[in-house]
């Protein structure tokens, strides 16, 4: 497909958008055949839209020429959600990345897609406000990709996760036309819709994003467990006890000791686990919490309760929780990070048995996860040089999906579906539920134009929903680069 | 027709039939048979919120949705709760609150009003600027479909990026895309204490005291101004009375109410008065005013918008209703922005045409207000959700590829949806 009209759309790109904003060598298209874990097919051809009206006509133009649209924000994606996997024009977000306007005493503004998740929390600090969602890939990745993902993060625990924080979304249609939706329209929310639908309704080219004021006391604190079924059974306590802190979570010892070499934040080394709690609030009751918090975590094995009070140590503490995943290369030259959730009772009971699944797989595997969300990642540590080792990280990731969601959990608590996850999700929903999710893709791409091959099981259209294979293929694309 | 089926006339018109499935299974087995038929259907809960959407083009079929009561999944340690629609909001609250817990729905009589009603209208109670909507809480739904399909999406997990979120459809639909038989939340931890603070206001200290309020350090979760409305506390004010609630620890809470205290008194405002005890039935009070009429002769509206606009609306109410000689009382929102307003006629002759020089002249002014209470005989002039937004068309393409025969309460929504 992508042959014979690769040059056609490439030619009519450049006449409408210039030729210095449209890449067609593949030399240049490689860079965004990745995301962050999968490698898919080479696109037709790059676009950096400076705007909305450059949306449009892209979507019109490669709807013309049979190409299929890819949306991407900074690639940092974890299951080949925007990846292009049959040539197709990718769009490109890096030149929309501007908070286009401000308005603070109403608490909300409106951002392009490019703009970087921590960029906005930095270009509103003044305003005695932040951004709730946080990813862990925050410093790259972009409010349209974690709009499209309903990214979480560790603060997804308190604030919610994207789409609790998305007010509206302009967006260009399948035809190629702008439109605006917001939450307070009269009639359906087609708002909520779109957050987490990973790009395959449509362009998102401005979101509203509802902003938090910032809490006048934060404090860190570590404990440390002596594993990490007893730090996870203390967060379900801590849950079911009816507090409140803004974080909690979890990092088991494999990654501690790749943490403290890396980064050196404090963390201790001796422990089979180290539990981080974040509180914010009211310096008094912050005072109060911290001591309610340390009491219920020694009543559940804490060996140790440290508090982090300055800014510069909280700073530290987190700098080194959300660079977990890049510290890794110490340990092994590969890693494959998972994403799935549990109800938080049953943590303990799933990381036991991840455990166990690695085990039988012969690989290490390494936690950190958001505890207080049951929100698991674990990391699947190898050589890619050994072809039997990367089979058995495919056939555990698979295991463990299966695990959690015989728990009562779901197969993505924040990093979505994409490429890699599309035929596990006949595990969570049966023919019916996704012909369902079907009919809202029907009314906003009939022609499967946006973001093809993602989500859905492969042949699932118009309805027609594939039954559940029993013989589930291994929740990785041929194309995976581990 | 039975005396008893009276209760679910819409528009003068009564069903021929009313349905009262128990459980999901039953639900999308007569949704599927009036489908069939072509007999259009409206679904019924506690019938408290019905004047949110306008009359059915047609009406052939009610489906009362009450026997649905049953709570399914309950484990407080997760915070997680699954829940038929049926279920009144009162019996979910308790079920929450022997655990401790709660979801803030904050929805008008929650002892007849049902958790489907409650999602299906998009309800929006005044915690949601603190809290979050109805709709952050959701984790999941299963829908009975026109076709009798039964479909779910989401979990019982409170983090899910697993498919699409359809819940979001299907909350705020009021029934127009299938029927919502299951509803999964999370819930939340109830604050150790929960305080009133009630201020009346004298004559030039209302906008000072709104300032001072939003000046505040530590916020109250819901803030309002109320003029009328006296059936909430019994008493009116020059300027109105101003309603602050507190939730929290007993530490905050205390700091709260000096600190408001003072910015109350710092704006001339005397006197405060605080209700603990009685916080819980004051706040219900409030939300019960927002669908409440005043006879046979009002109407009430909610106008959704910036707080930063809301004293510009609350002008626009004005001045339509003196226009048009009709009484008005209001509710402001300060922390959602959200501007209630009750019009009501004085005298007893020539309400119903008072009221459509109003609904004329706000039209223009305030274009996004909402019906929340209307008499019968008024509820054929008005439409409950006015002007349709620019995605109207993909409204109407997602009603046609759910509800391809106009099965489920045709005409009750936007547009004629």
């Amino acid at each position: 497909m992508t042959g014979a009209n690769g040059s056609d759309v490439v030619t009519r790109l450049i006449d409408a958008i210039g030729a210095e904003r449209v890449l067609g060598a593949p030399e240049d298209l490689a860079a965004y055949a990745f995301d962050a874990f999968c490698e898919g097919a080479l696109p037709a051809a790059v676009v950096l839209p400076n705007d909305a009206r450059d949306v449009s006509a892209v979507v019109r133009i490669a709807r013309e020429c049979g190409e299929p649209i890819v949306p991407r924000g900074a690639g940092t994606g974890l299951c080949g959600g925007a990846i292009p996997s049959n040539g197709g024009v990718v769009l490109s977000f890096a030149r929309m990345n501007r908070v286009l306007s401000l308005d603070a005493e109403n608490r909300r503004a409106r951002v392009q897609p490019g703009l970087v998740n921590l960029d906005l929390s930095k270009q509103i600090e003044g305003h005695g406000l932040f951004f709730g969602p946080d990813p862990s890939s925050q410093k790259t990745s972009t409010i349209g990709g974690n709009t499209a993902t309903n990214a979480g993060g560790p603060h997804a625990f308190a604030y919610g996760s994207m789409s609790a924080h998305v007010l509206g979304i302009e967006f260009v249609d399948d035809a190629g036309d702008v439109l605006y939706v917001s939450i307070d329209d009269a009639g359906y929310d087609l708002t909520g819709a779109l957050v987490g639908s990973e790009g395959t309704l449509g362009v998102v080219t401005a979101v509203d994003v509802r902003l938090l004021r910032a809490p006048r006391a934060i404090r860190v604190c570590v404990a440390a467990f002596g594993d990490v079924e007893s730090a996870s059974a203390a967060v379900s306590a801590i849950v079911a006890a009816g507090l409140t802190p803004t974080a909690l979570e979890i990092i088991d010892r494999t990654i501690v000791q790749a943490v403290e070499a890396h980064f050196h934040a404090g963390f201790p080394l001796d422990a089979g686990a180290v539990l981080l709690v974040e509180i914010a609030g009211e310096p008094a009751d912050v005072d109060a919490w911290d001591r309610t918090l340390a009491g219920v975590a020694r009543e559940h094995g804490a060996l140790s309760w440290r508090s982090a009070t300055s800014a510069r140590e909280r700073e530290a503490l987190w700098a080194s929780r959300k660079g977990a995943a890049g510290a890794l290369g110490r340990i092994a030259p590969n890693y494959y990070i998972q994403d799935a959730t549990v109800p938080r009772t049953k943590l303990p009971l799933a990381l036991a048995q991840i455990e166990a699944i690695a085990r039988d797989h012969e690989l290490l595997v390494g936690n950190v996860f958001h505890a207080g969300d049951g929100n698991l990642h674990p990391l699947l540590l190898f050589d890619r040089r050994v072809a039997r080792q990367l089979e058995a990280v495919a056939h555990a990731g698979h295991d463990i999906l299966a695990a959690c969601i015989e728990l009562g959990g779901t197969i993505s608590g924040e990093h979505g579906i994409g490429s890699e996850k599309r035929e596990s999700l006949p595990l969570v929903f049966n023919d019916a539920d996704l012909a369902t999710m079907a009919r809202l893709r029907d009314v906003f791409d009939v022609a499967r134009n946006f973001n093809p091959d993602k989500i859905f099981p492969a042949g699932a259209v118009c309805g027609e929903v594939r039954a559940a294979q029993a013989n589930l293929a291994v929740p990785l694309p041929a194309g995976a680069w581990l | 027709m039975a005396v008893s089926d009276a209760v679910y006339a819409l528009g003068g018109s009564a069903p021929a039939a009313v349905f009262s499935p128990r459980d999901a299974a039953e639900t999308a087995t007569r949704l599927r048979e009036c489908d069939d038929a072509g007999r259009a259907v409206v679904l019924f809960g506690g019938n408290t919120l019905q004047a949110l959407a306008n009359d059915p083009a047609r009406y052939d079929v009610a489906i009362d949705l009450r026997g649905l009561d049953r709570i399914v999944d309950y484990e407080p340690r997760d915070l997680t709760i699954g829940v038929e629609a049926g279920l009144t909001v009162g019996a979910f609250d308790a079920a929450l609150a022997e655990h401790g817990q709660f979801v803030p729905l904050d929805v008008p009589r929650a002892a007849v009003a049902t958790i489907g009603g409650t999602l299906a209208s998009g309800w929006l109670g005044p915690r949601r600027a603190a809290y979050g909507r109805a709709r952050d809480f959701v984790i999941g739904t299963t829908v009975a479909l026109a076709d009798g399909t039964l479909a779910k999406s989401g979990g019982m997990v409170v983090k899910n990026v697993s498919g699409y979120d359809l819940s979001k459809l299907y909350v705020g639909s009021f029934g127009t895309l299938g029927a919502i038989v299951r509803a999964n939340f999370k819930t939340v931890p109830l604050p150790q204490t929960r305080r009133i603070a009630l201020a009346s206001l004298p004559e030039g200290t209302r906008g000072h005291a709104v300032a001072n309020v939003a000046a505040l350090d530590l916020e109250p979760v819901a803030a309002l101004v109320i003029r009328g409305f006296t059936e909430i506390d019994g008493r009116d004010a020059p300027e109105g009375r101003m309603l602050l609630l507190f939730e929290g620890s007993e530490r905050s809470v205390e700091r709260a109410t000096r600190e408001s205290r003072s910015a109350l008194g710092a704006a001339g405002v005397p006197e405060t008065r605080l209700i603990d005890r009685d916080a819980p039935a004051t706040f219900a009070r409030v939300l019960d005013a927002y669908v409440a009429l005043l006879g046979t002769q009002s109407t009430t509206y909610r106008s959704v918008g910036l707080p930063s606009d809301l004293s510009a609306r609350v002008a626009c109410a004005l001045r339509a209703a003196r226009a048009n000689e009709l009484g008005l009382e209001t509710i402001e929102d300060l922390r959602t922005g959200d501007l209630i307003a009750r019009v009501s006629g004085t005298t007893g002759a020539g309400f119903d045409a008072r009221l459509t020089g109003f609904e004329a002249e706000r039209r223009e002014t305030l274009p996004g207000a909402r019906v929340l209470a209307a008499a019968p005989q008024s509820r054929a002039s008005l439409d409950a959700f006015c002007s349709p937004p620019a995605s109207l068309a993909k409204m109407r393409a997602l009603k046609a590829r759910f509800d391809p025969r106009g099965t489920l309460s045709p005409g009750r929504f936007v547009g004629g949806i």
